[in-house]
């Protein structure tokens, strides 16, 4: 089997916003003034907020949610790089390349983009299919 | 322990463990997880009462994150880097978990101390983890914590 018979996995794009950021800093319990806190932001390296890490990376997951079910639940692997910061205003695309398949196990590419087509995370996915707990 | 006495992250040697923590995440917690990252998707199953029957396992990791950023501090400029997370078995909504974390490395160069923070989550009473995980932080040497 190689990377063609592996399934193509959809991509998905969502719009980060200061207000998904405050939902997300209340839910994972991440109130880091980086992400939520815009003129303590604007003093960093950074100037201005930016998206938690885990946020984008949701993505990524829910990509892959999307496309395996519960073998991405009890099967799944992500590894990545955060490269570049995600801003308000921005809209990501992750997106799922197929790289080649291994003892049942698919794996991808991935990478999280912005509108201007900078990489701001990338890594691999991996999915154990059919083998769920 | 008050914040300001938490141990910076920075100065933990490898192979430091960090107290075990306890949580469990509730269809409230799960329903507000997946607002936050507006993921709608169907892969998370329905209980019975309405919701997702399965924790999204990202927000398991996140969790176990969270129980890491409350048994240390973060130096100014603190960057996490990169992640992996590994998802061993689906987690059900409601249950009970416990997370371990221990610095896995550590290590200083060009005034910047990389540290990677493995965890693993597993529902209480049971072996085996439903996920592990690696954090690597990267914060500038002899930073004050933030």
């Amino acid at each position: 089997m190689s990377a063609d018979d592996i399934p193509q996995v959809p991509p998905l794009s969502r719009l980060v916003t200061q207000e998904g950021i405050r939902r997300y800093a209340a839910a994972s319990g991440d109130h880091n003034p980086l992400h939520v806190d815009e003129e303590y932001a604007r003093k960093t390296p950074f100037g201005g907020t930016i998206a938690h890490g885990m946020l984008v990376l949701a993505y990524l997951s829910e990509m892959m949610a999307a496309a395996f079910g519960h073998d991405w639940l009890a099967g799944g692997r992500l590894k990545a790089r955060f490269r570049a910061p995600a801003r308000p205003g921005d809209t990501l695309t992750a997106r799922a390349e197929p790289r080649r398949v291994r003892d049942g196990v698919f794996e991808y590419g991935v990478e999280c983009s912005n509108q201007r087509g900078e990489t701001l995370v990338s890594g691999t996915a991996e999915v154990a299919v059919g083998r769920c707990q | 322990m008050t914040p300001a006495d938490l141990p910076n992250v920075a100065g933990l040697p490898r192979g430091h463990e960090l107290p075990t923590a306890h949580f469990r995440l509730d269809a409230g917690d799960v329903h507000r997880y997946l607002e936050a990252v507006e993921d709608r998707s169907d892969a998370y199953g329905q209980a019975p009462e309405g919701g997702a029957a399965w924790v999204p396992p990202l927000a398991v990791a996140t969790m176990a994150l969270r129980a890491i950023l409350e048994r240390v501090k973060l130096p100014a400029g603190a960057v996490h880097t990169s992640q992996e997370v590994e998802f061993q078995r689906a987690v059900p909504v409601g249950a009970s978990l416990r997370s371990r974390a221990r610095v896995a490395q550590r290590s200083e160069m060009r005034g910047v101390v990389v540290s990677v923070v493995e965890f693993d989550v597993a529902e209480e009473g049971v072996a085996a983890p439903a996920v592990v995980g690696r954090a690597t932080l990267m914060a500038p040497l002899g930073e004050s914590p933030s």
